[in-house]
């Protein structure tokens, strides 16, 4: 189970974020996952349930979706009405107490019907990490489709 | 052109951005700094640029040009953000950063600036007016319209 006191790093491409831990997540290795081999589609991955099987998706540092290979885990985020993943160059677990997190929104409209994607920040010196805001990122991740 | 007339002193600072200049009450600003890597915020609206660390607060830059609707041009080596108070009614931590493209300069007005006209301005709804100064147009930006942007 999830400490609620930690938040996930998450590498993507070459930008880091946080992801608040109290949200819930597993994460999985790649091994446990079946690769989609198809160069088509957004999905890179699902991992199979017994009467279903979960998405996970490659994204860049922006977001996008992408795909490469050069991945290890995927972490499947808790959601409604199934978890939703993403694959990850990185992935660490970083005790609430060495971050200093500042709110922070977004201006102008919000990217998804939850809201902004951020709702936080890490600021050390010049160097920022943006904090997911998890409802709105899992709604993201589940506007991408599973074709 | 209007009546000129004196009045009560406002400071104000002028704000070289690409092609025109902004004016803003001084009270409105909170700091001007040096330009600094910005962290890029997905998905954010065109005239966002992106997110700099201040203090301990991640503020986000806007390009008030891109706001306009003209062209975006890099910022010269010498331009500078300047860093707003949070608009009225907003939480105070909520300090937003606009792209300047040189060290804003204190203007103190008295009243005694003709007023520009309607056709000397941007046809856009962030800006509230226009002040002749030295012979100069300043545009006046409209922060209630610059709130609705921001916080829709």
């Amino acid at each position: 189970m999830a400490d609620p006191n930690q938040y996930l790093r998450l590498q993507l491409g070459e930008t880091s974020y946080l992801l608040p831990s109290a949200s819930g997540f597993t994460i999985e290795q790649r091994e446990h996952l079946v690769i989609n081999k198809s160069p088509d589609g957004p999905v890179a991955a699902w991992q199979s349930l017994r009467s279903q099987r979960l998405p996970a998706y490659c994204l860049d540092g922006r977001l996008q979706i992408t795909r490469h290979d050069d991945w290890h885990r995927a972490v499947f985020l808790d959601a409604t009405p199934h978890a939703v993943g993403l694959v990850v160059n990185e992935v660490q677990l970083v005790p609430r107490s060495e971050t200093v997190v500042s709110p922070f929104t977004p201006l102008g409209l919000a990217p998804t019907r939850r809201g902004h994607l951020f709702s936080g920040a890490w600021v050390a010196g010049n160097r920022i990490v943006l904090v997911f805001d998890p409802k709105a990122f899992v709604a993201y991740l589940q506007s991408l489709g599973d074709a | 052109m209007k009546k000129s007339r004196t009045g009560p002193r406002l400071h104000s600072l002028e704000v070289p951005l690409d092609g025109i200049t902004l004016l803003v009450p001084s009270a409105a600003v909170a700091e001007v700094i040096n330009l600094q890597d910005m962290a890029p915020v997905p998905f954010s609206q065109p005239w966002l640029h992106g997110a700099i660390g201040w203090r301990t607060l991640a503020v986000p830059v806007i390009s008030f040009e891109a706001l306009l609707g003209t062209p975006v041009r890099a910022a010269p080596a010498s331009g500078k953000l300047v860093i707003f108070y949070p608009l009225g009614g907003r939480k105070d931590w909520e300090f937003f950063a606009m792209f300047a493209t040189g060290e804003p300069r204190p203007q103190v007005l008295d009243g005694s600036q003709p007023v520009a006209e309607g056709s000397e301005l941007p046809d856009s709804p962030y800006i509230a007016a226009g002040l002749k100064v030295d012979g100069r147009l300043m545009l006046i930006p409209d922060l209630e319209a610059l709130k609705k942007a921001f916080y829709p």
